[in-house]
């Protein structure tokens, strides 16, 4: 690795690797994993890094390379245990068009925190909810992709993907409200 | 398809506001030196530990040269293999004379489990084969509820 190269890529690397951290962090709910990730996508940008260092697209580059790693890194752990951990996969499939829930949605949530607590408090709830649901939703409300989008990008059904987006912003909203213990964080 | 409930629509415009006004997380400051310290480790590998695309094309060539060969001399030995394979008709005798003591261990155990057939009453056998579909019904009954009370991530969102 040439010592001009490296300079380059370092800082190539400190202009990209929160929005590749965090992306990663979302989407596996898990910090040890993110970084497994993030390491992984710079690697890969590296190899490219002669097209990357000046292209105007390389955030989308490193983003799309990142959302890509991080499920198939999901997967490669789900597919031991898809039998186990998705026998309900295929009765939660036909409820999409379930009675409505019992909800109360207020204006605004966390409007009066800090940007940073503000920012811990989705973290943590968004570790909490569970992976069929989490990566939907990072998908749709982080990503920007649509539900067909996510669908096919996850090989599920787009019923089982409405349904989990609107399970998981029903189960997001009481942690979010309540501060989902994040506080305790906050304050230790 | 029905109209989705407004607090459904209100839900959903809301966390787009909370989520996507989010800052990016700072990443851990390890991160730099992992990538690089991995970079250089495989910058370090010799040429036959990386994959054939970042071979030197040296090895490369005579990799495919290899290939062919083997391939060519694959094909050429099957087609006189079998332009000579009834000039051999005699010689084939010598492998079956060796593998009738394989033959007979075969069909002595073969006999042996027909006879147990025989002799042991049929009911006995249903009962058998049933214990042992239980067993292994219970066994995966067993390994699944491990794995939903102790390995399974929390599932608080699930409603």
């Amino acid at each position: 690795m040439q010592t001009q190269t490296k300079a380059e890529f370092t800082i190539f690397m400190r202009a990209y690797q929160d929005m590749v951290f965090s992306t990663a962090a979302r989407l596996a709910g898990n910090d040890a994993q993110a970084e497994d990730i993030a390491q992984e996508v710079f690697i890969r940008a590296y190899e490219h890094f002669d097209d990357l260092r000046t292209s105007v697209t390389a955030g989308g580059w490193l983003k799309t390379v990142t959302t890509n790693l991080s499920i198939n890194y999901l997967n490669r752990y789900r597919k031991r245990w898809r039998f186990f951990s998705e026998m309900r996969g295929a009765a939660d499939e036909g409820d999409a068009d379930a009675p409505e829930l019992e909800w109360e949605v207020p204006d605004s949530i966390l409007a009066e925190l800090s940007a940073e607590q503000r920012c811990a408090i989705v973290e943590a709830a968004l570790r909490q909810l569970p992976e069929h649901q989490r990566l939907p939703l990072v998908l749709f409300h982080f990503e920007e992709l649509s539900y067909q989008e996510i669908a096919i990008k996850l090989n599920v059904s787009l019923t089982k993907i409405k349904t989990d987006i609107r399970r998981a912003r029903a189960a997001l909203l009481p942690m979010l409200q309540n501060g989902c213990g994040a506080r305790d964080t906050l304050d230790g | 398809m029905s109209e989705r409930p407004e607090s459904e629509q209100k839900l959903e415009k809301l966390m787009s506001q909370t989520l996507r006004g989010l800052a990016p997380r700072r990443a851990p400051g390890t991160l730099e030196a992992r990538v690089i310290d991995e970079l250089q480790r495989r910058a370090a590998l010799p040429w036959w530990h990386v994959g054939f695309a970042r071979w030197p094309a040296a090895p490369r060539a005579a990799f495919v040269v290899v290939c062919a060969a083997l391939i060519a001399a694959t094909i050429l030995g099957g087609a006189s293999a079998l332009v000579g394979m009834r000039s051999l008709n005699e010689a084939a005798a010598l492998p079956l004379s060796l593998l009738h003591p394989i033959l007979t261990v075969f069909s002595s155990a073969g006999g042996i489990a027909a006879l147990l057939v025989r002799v042991i009453p049929p009911l006995w056998l249903y009962g058998a084969l049933g214990f042992g579909i239980v067993l292994y019904v219970a066994l995966f009954g067993l390994g699944a509820a491990a794995y939903r009370m102790l390995y399974r991530p929390s599932s608080a969102g699930d409603l």
